[in-house]
C-alpha cells in the first residue's frame, strides 16, 4: 500500500473541496461575497449615468424665480424650453441659505427694471459645490443664452443688417467624452477591487486547514499518516486556490453582467470591456492567486490561533488594493522595472488590459515569472515553518 | 514491537522526558500509566513521529522513527487523545480518506471500510456528518481510522474514555481480538481496572522518567500490596512523584 506522492497530494487536495464544498461559510466567501464590489461599482455607474445623461436638456426642471413677472418674455421662453418657474422665497437672506442648504437648487432674481428696459441683469443665486446646483446653473445659463441670441437676431434682423451681425464667433458643444468619461471612471475602479478579492477568495479555507484544524485537534491525527509534509501543505494550499479562482471567476463575471446592465441603461455611456478582455485578465491573474495563496498559507501555519490569523489576513487584501487605488487617480506606464515587481506587475497589467490598451508580451512574461518566482518562495518558507513541532501539538 | 530507549525532550525548560525507556512487544497489550505530566503524551508523538526527541531513539517494528518516519508510521495506528474529527465529513468518508492516505483503494478498501464498521458497531452513522457524535460515536470513528490500514502496531490513548458500559467491552474485545492476533497494543489510561483486565505488562512513568515496569503481578509483588491502584500510588510514592495524593 506504498504510493507515490503525487496520489496522496490528490487524495488531500480532493478532501479538502469536498469538505468546504459542505461549508456555508466557503461557499458564501467564494459565491455570494464577490458579487458585492461589481454590484456597488455598477450601481455607481448607473447613477452617474442617470445624472449626467445628454437629454437632460430635454427634462422639465423647476426654477425657484422673484420677479418673474418682470419679465414675461423670458418667462415664455422658459416655459418654451421646459423650464418651469416656481415661486422662491421673498427675503435675500432666507433664499441664500435655503441655496447653500441644499434645500433650493437656485435661485433666479428678476429686478424690477426689466418691466421697462429690455437690457437688465439677472441674479442667479447659486451653490457650483453641489453637482444639482451645477446642472441646475448650466443649464439656466444656457437658456438664457439662447434668449440673448435669440434677441440679438431680432434686433439685427430690424435694423437690417445680418442675423448674425451681434455674434461674428460661434460656438458649438460637441460632446463626446463628459459620459464616457465617467463609465471610464468606473471601470478603472475594477483592478483594485478584483485584486482585493484575489486575496480574499482563499483566506477562509487557508486559515481553517491549518490553524484551524490545529485548533480543533484535526491536524494531530492527519499528521499520523505517512504523508510528506510539503505534500499536505501544497494540497490545502491547492484547495485554496481552487476557491481563489472560483472567487475571481464569480467576481469578473458579476463585473461583466452587472456592468454591463448599468450601462445598459444609458446611450452615451461606454459599453465594458468585453468577455475576451476579462478572460485575459483571469489569466493574467493566475500568478497573483498563487501568491496570495502563498501568502495566506504562510500567515496561517506562523499564527498561533485562528483569530490571530484572522486579523493579519483580514489585513493583508488592503496590502495590494491601496496603490491600485493610487492606480486609478495616478495611472503608471509599464515598464520591465515596473512589471517585474511581484504582485505589481499583475496590477499594471490587469490595469492595461480593463483601459482596452495592448499588452506587451514581453512585459506579461517578465510579470508572470517574477510573481510565480516570489510565491515559490513563500511556499517554501510556509513549507518549512509548517515542519515546526509547534504547529502540530495543541497547548 | 515498539521500542523505546533513553528518550529525552525538553520543551524550553521543562523536561517532558528525562530518559524513559520501554518496550512494547508485538501479541501483547502494554500499559503506559503515569500521574499527569509524566510524559506519557510526548513519549507517544515521538513515536508516532510528531515530535523529534533530544536523545535516545524510538523504533517501530526496527524502523527508527526519527530517520524513517513514514516507514514507521505506515506500521503503526494511533488513537491520539485528541479526537480531531472533520465535523462535515461522515464516519465512512474519514476511515476512506485514511485508508487512501495510506495507500488502499478501491473495493479492497472498501471491503476493510464495512468490516470496521459492523467491528465497532457503526453501522448506525457511518453515512452521518461527523457534527454533532457523541463522544462514543467520535472515538469508534477515530479508531476506525487508526486501523484502517492494518497496522501491526496500535497506539490507544484512553481508548475507552468517554464510552458507555457497552461500547467499553466492545472496544475491550477488540483489544483483545487484536492481542491474539499478534499485534502489539500500547494504551494509556487512567482507568485502572481497564488497565488491571486489559493489561500483559505495565510501565509506570513519572516526571519523564522509567519507575518501575513487568507484569501485573510483578508489580503487585514489588509494592506488596493486590490492588493495582494501591500499587501505583505506592510506586510513585516511594520515589517521590505524588504529592498530596494519600494513599
Amino acid at each position: 500500500m506504498n504510493t507515490g506522492w503525487s496520489s496522496r497530494l490528490w487524495t488531500v487536495f480532493g478532501k479538502e473541496i469536498k469538505d468546504h464544498a459542505r461549508d456555508r461559510r466557503s461557499l458564501t466567501l467564494a459565491l455570494i461575497y464577490p458579487m458585492l464590489g461589481p454590484l456597488l461599482v455598477a450601481a455607481g455607474l448607473y447613477m452617474a449615468g442617470n445624472t449626467l445623461q445628454a437629454n437632460y436638456r430635454q427634462r422639465p426642471l423647476d426654477i425657484p424665480a422673484v420677479g418673474m413677472e418682470n419679465a414675461p418674455a423670458l418667462a415664455a421662453y422658459f416655459s418654451k424650453h421646459n423650464i418651469h418657474i416656481v415661486k422662491a422665497p421673498n427675503k435675500d437672506q432666507v433664499r441664500r441659505l435655503a441655496v447653500r442648504k441644499g434645500r433650493l437648487p437656485v435661485v433666479l432674481v428678476v429686478p424690477k427694471q426689466a418691466l421697462e428696459n429690455s437690457n437688465f441683469t439677472v441674479e442667479l443665486i447659486t451653490n457650483l459645490g453641489r453637482a444639482d446646483n451645477l446642472r441646475a446653473t448650466a443649464r439656466l445659463a444656457e437658456v438664457i443664452g439662447l434668449y440673448n441670441d435669440d434677441i440679438a437676431k431680432d434686433l439685427a434682423r430690424a435694423a437690417g443688417l445680418a442675423k448674425d451681425y451681434a455674434r461674428s464667433v460661434k460656438m458649438k458643444k460637441i460632446n463626446v467624452a463628459r459620459d464616457a468619461n465617467i463609465a471610464v471612471f468606473f471601470y478603472n475602479m475594477m483592478p483594485p477591487l478584483i485584486i482585493f478579492m484575489i486575496f480574499l477568495g482563499g483566506v477562509h479555507l487557508a486559515i481553517d486547514t491549518t490553524v484551524g484544524e490545529r485548533e480543533r485537534g484535526a491536524l494531530e491525527p492527519l499528521l499520523l499518516a505517512p504523508v510528506e509534509r510539503w505534500v499536505l501543505l501544497l494540497a490545502k494550499s491547492g484547495a485554496a486556490l481552487g476557491f481563489t479562482i472560483l472567487t475571481t471567476l464569480v467576481n469578473l463575471s458579476a463585473f461583466k453582467i452587472f456592468m454591463g446592465l448599468a450601462a445598459g441603461t444609458s446611450t452615451t455611456l461606454v459599453s465594458p470591456p468585453g468577455l475576451g478582455i476579462f478572460l485575459a485578465v483571469l489569466l493574467i491573474s493566475l500568478p497573483l492567486m498563487c501568491i496570495a495563496v502563498a501568502m495566506q498559507m504562510s500567515i496561517s501555519v506562523i499564527t498561533k490561533s485562528m483569530k490571530e490569523a484572522q486579523i493579519y489576513l483580514g489585513l493583508l487584501p488592503l496590502v495590494p488594493a491601496l496603490p491600485g487605488m493610487v492606480l486609478v487617480f495616478q495611472p503608471i506606464n509599464p515598464t520591465n522595472f515596473t512589471v517585474a515587481m511581484p504582485v505589481f506587475g499583475q496590477m499594471l497589467l490587469i490595469g492595461q488590459l480593463i483601459a482596452e490598451q495592448t499588452l506587451n508580451p514581453f512585459h506579461v512574461v517578465i510579470a508572470t515569472i517574477s510573481t510565480f518566482t516570489a510565491s515559490a518562495a513563500i511556499f517554501w518558507l510556509a513549507a518549512r515553518w509548517f515542519q515546526r513541532e509547534k504547529m502540530f501539538v495543541l497547548g | 514491537m515498539i521500542d523505546v530507549q533513553d528518550l529525552t525532550k525538553t520543551f524550553d525548560d521543562v523536561h517532558a522526558l528525562d530518559g524513559l525507556s520501554f518496550c512494547a512487544e508485538d501479541g501483547r497489550v502494554t500499559g503506559l500509566i503515569g500521574p499527569n505530566g509524566a510524559g506519557k503524551t510526548t513519549a507517544f508523538r515521538i513515536v508516532y513521529g510528531l515530535l523529534a526527541s533530544d536523545t535516545g531513539w524510538a523504533k517501530v517494528d526496527g524502523v527508527d522513527v526519527a530517520e524513517n518516519r513514514m516507514e514507521a508510521q505506515r506500521n503503526l495506528g494511533v488513537l491520539p487523545d485528541v479526537r480531531g474529527l472533520y465535523p462535515r465529513l461522515t464516519a465512512r468518508e474519514h476511515i476512506r480518506y485514511f485508508g487512501q492516505l495510506h495507500g488502499a483503494s478501491g473495493p479492497e478498501l472498501e471491503a476493510d471500510i464495512n468490516d470496521l464498521i459492523n467491528r465497532l458497531g457503526m453501522q448506525e452513522f457511518a453515512d452521518r456528518r461527523a457534527k454533532g457524535f457523541s463522544r462514543g460515536q467520535e472515538l469508534k470513528v477515530a479508531l476506525g481510522r487508526a486501523m484502517v490500514h492494518r497496522p501491526k502496531n496500535l497506539i490507544l490513548d484512553e481508548p475507552t474514555n468517554g464510552l458507555d458500559v457497552m461500547s467499553s467491552r466492545a472496544v475491550r474485545a477488540l483489544i483483545e481480538e487484536m492481542k491474539a492476533q499478534g499485534h502489539c497494543i500500547l494504551i494509556s489510561s487512567h482507568i485502572m481496572s481497564e488497565v488491571s483486565t486489559l493489561c500483559d505488562h505495565l510501565v509506570i512513568a513519572a516526571h519523564g522518567r522509567l519507575i518501575a515496569q513487568g507484569t501485573p503481578d510483578h508489580l503487585r509483588t514489588l509494592a506488596g500490596v493486590d490492588d493495582l491502584e494501591e500499587v501505583f500510588v505506592r510506586l510513585l510514592m516511594k520515589v517521590g512523584a505524588l504529592h498530596g495524593a494519600a494513599a
